[in-house]
């Protein structure tokens, strides 16, 4: 949890950098209908920091923010009324599942699944995308631990003429 | 390297001292900045300034972790990469002899490259521990005892084949169960296994000093002694070899060997409960230093067994005054003929296929007189019964029957199994065991307490005298 802190206090200084980079992302977005302001932005870093600081994680830059925010502004089911507030749940949604996952999904990857069954499978709906990734993240799991236990006891050997 | 230390040395003025109680070995580049800020050596901003770098470190070291797939980690694993960036930047600093040293190198320095020199220090000590398991390896003592077996074959490997420089160098990644008689366990990673190796072969080293048929007999002696199977239990058999080498010394034997006589031992008895604390002290000082010398052990193995002689000292100390010398002095005991010797023959083992098999026919039977029957007849092997009773095909007083079916050698070496614990105090017996109140893991066990409880006394003492016969160490199982 300090560690959180101290990295989103090291990040302050491009706390401003981080602003323009996503201001400059309504550029793409107006096309959709949707804008981010300057106080939507900073609201929403901030509670991206303390999503962030929930969850236990330490982010080290704005980059899943933006495809985030790219990813999902071409969606129909999202208006510009709640733009923000529904970043800030895909946000929590988003970070939810690196956890659930143990790290073991690439970014990209998480984010597409994400809009993938947003699209498809939930219509637009958080709730839906929520408990269809829950179901997604228990079935990763166990998957994983299946190979883990497949895998366990072939590797405990060290050869010291190595 | 040289030439960075001298300058750093010229820059401190005797005024300023940092105060040495505050550093810690563990956590040596963060109490050193403390103890710096303290001291008037760093400035608040020079501490922000090297923090910042340490974490510009940690931020690369993620992105490497994640091999550039994801730009955030759980906390716990960025704290497990900044601890392992400060094990090796420990490394470097607890090179300089002075802490104001690396305090000032510290702040003259980018901390990048204090971590790049530990790291090669992390990767160096490695080296050095990859050599000295090969020695290690190579001297180990044939003596069955398994947590010392088993350190050296199979967790030390783990260690090797587990151990990462760059994201887990504080991490000693080992289950090492084999005690050591002096062991520093405030050490981590590759510099804890260094500690650990080392002392397991200045051990190692001097146990090959006796030979292979003193050793074993040694640790027969030991195991009866203490009432268990020396074979699984934790303890460290070089501090057994000292004392009854030192023991050898003190009752006219010689130093090479191990062997106490029951003479030797009464002559020992009398001779350490009529003395002082500080006599017995200076005894064991005496056979010590004596043993080293006739040993010609070299300083380093000299300077161990110095550390160990205190422990010995407060032991006989305590076992003179107690009256319990004979835990700590093992006697040579006559070869007491026991009736029953134990072999169980793995070869005699069902298949695992075959096993289940049966298992699945015993519980298909509905009366419980088949069920005996058919495991009476299907095994042979004392594994297998274990197995079959482990696995729980049987209920309530189906255990009745099958163990009213057991002659008494069957039952008493159940018994030595199962109250294995017990046993070890000499003031118990069995009746006096099936008194106290106990709990058991296994439904089996605790049925068989059940039914020894309800068999006759006659047969209950039959199965007792069998207990009496059947040694731990004749209870070969392969």
């Amino acid at each position: 949890m300090y560690l959180s802190r101290i990295f989103n206090s090291l990040n302050q200084s491009v706390q401003e950098q981080y602003r323009t980079e996503l201001l400059a992302l309504n550029d793409k977005t107006r096309g959709y209908g949707l804008v981010l302001t300057p106080e939507d932005i900073k609201l929403m870093l901030l509670a991206r920091n303390q999503i962030l600081y929930s969850y236990g994680r330490v982010e080290l830059s704005i980059e899943a923010t933006k495809e985030l925010i790219e990813l999902f502004s071409t969606s129909a089911f999202i208006q510009q009324e709640s733009y923000a507030d529904t970043l800030n749940e895909l946000h929590e949604i988003y970070y939810y599942l690196k956890n659930e996952t143990e790290d073991r999904i690439s970014d990209l990857k998480l984010l597409h699944r994400m809009k993938d069954l947003f699209e498809e499978e939930c219509g637009g709906s958080l709730d839906l995308l929520k408990s269809k990734l829950e179901e997604f993240a228990s079935e990763y799991r166990r998957e994983l631990q299946q190979n883990e236990l497949t895998r366990e006891g072939a590797d405990d050997e060290w050869n010291p003429n190595i | 390297m040289e030439s960075e230390h001298l300058n750093v040395s010229r820059e401190l003025t005797t005024r300023d001292r940092v105060q040495k109680t505050r550093l810690q070995g563990n956590q040596y580049t963060i109490s050193l900045m403390n103890a710096g800020l303290q001291a008037g050596l760093l400035t608040s901003q020079e501490v922000a300034r090297i923090q910042s770098a340490f974490m510009e470190i940690l931020r690369d070291l993620i992105h490497k972790h994640t091999r550039g797939e994801s730009t955030s980690v759980t906390t716990e694993t960025a704290e497990n990469i900044l601890t392992s960036i400060l094990y090796a930047s420990d490394a470097y600093l607890l090179s300089f002899e002075e802490p104001e040293k690396a305090i000032t190198y510290l702040k003259a320095v980018d901390p990048r490259r204090i971590y790049d020199k530990g790291v090669e220090k992390v990767n160096q000590c490695l080296e050095e521990v990859k050599l000295l398991y090969k020695e290690l390896k190579a001297s180990k003592l044939e003596i069955p005892v398994d947590a010392y077996n088993m350190t050296i074959d199979e967790s030390l490997p783990v260690f090797f084949r587990k151990y990462g420089v760059i994201f887990d160098a504080h991490n000693t990644m080992a289950s090492i169960d084999y005690p050591l008689a002096v062991d520093d366990m405030r050490l981590q990673g590759v510099f804890y296994m260094k500690q650990y190796m080392e002392r397991l072969k200045l051990e190692t080293g001097f146990c090959a000093l006796y030979g292979q048929q003193e050793l074993l007999s040694l640790l027969a002696n030991y195991g009866r002694e203490c009432r268990f199977n020396y074979r699984i239990e934790l303890f460290n058999i070089f501090e057994l070899v000292m004392s009854n080498a030192v023991f050898s010394i003190l009752s006219g034997g010689a130093a090479n060997t191990l062997r106490i006589s029951e003479i030797q031992y009464l002559r020992l008895e009398q001779q350490l409960s009529s003395l002082a604390k500080p006599q017995i002290r200076t005894l064991i000082n005496e056979a010590v230093a004596s043993l080293q010398q006739e040993l010609t052990i070299d300083s380093e193995l000299k300077a161990y067994m110095d550390r160990c002689q205190e422990n010995l000292i407060q032991r006989v100390k305590h076992a003179a005054k107690h009256n319990t010398l004979r835990k700590v002095i093992i006697t040579e005991r006559e070869d007491e003929t026991k009736s029953l010797v134990v072999y169980f023959n793995k070869e005699e083992r069902m298949s695992d296929v075959q096993l289940r098999s049966v298992l699945q026919e015993i519980m298909a039977f509905d009366r419980k007189e088949d069920k005996v029957n058919l495991i009476r007849s299907s095994f042979h092997s004392f594994h297998d019964y274990l197995d079959m009773l482990e696995s729980d095909c049987l209920y309530g007083e189906e255990y009745e029957a099958l163990f009213r079916s057991f002659g008494v050698t069957e039952l008493a070496i159940l018994a030595k199994i199962v109250f294995c614990e017990e046993l070890r105090s000499e003031s118990l017996n069995l009746s006096s065991i099936l008194l106290l109140e106990q709990h058991f893991q296994a439904e089996w066990q605790m049925q068989f307490v059940q039914s020894l409880q309800r068999m006759s006394r006659d047969r209950l003492e039959a199965v007792e005298r069998n207990m009496n016969d059947i040694d731990y160490e004749h209870m070969t199982f392969y």
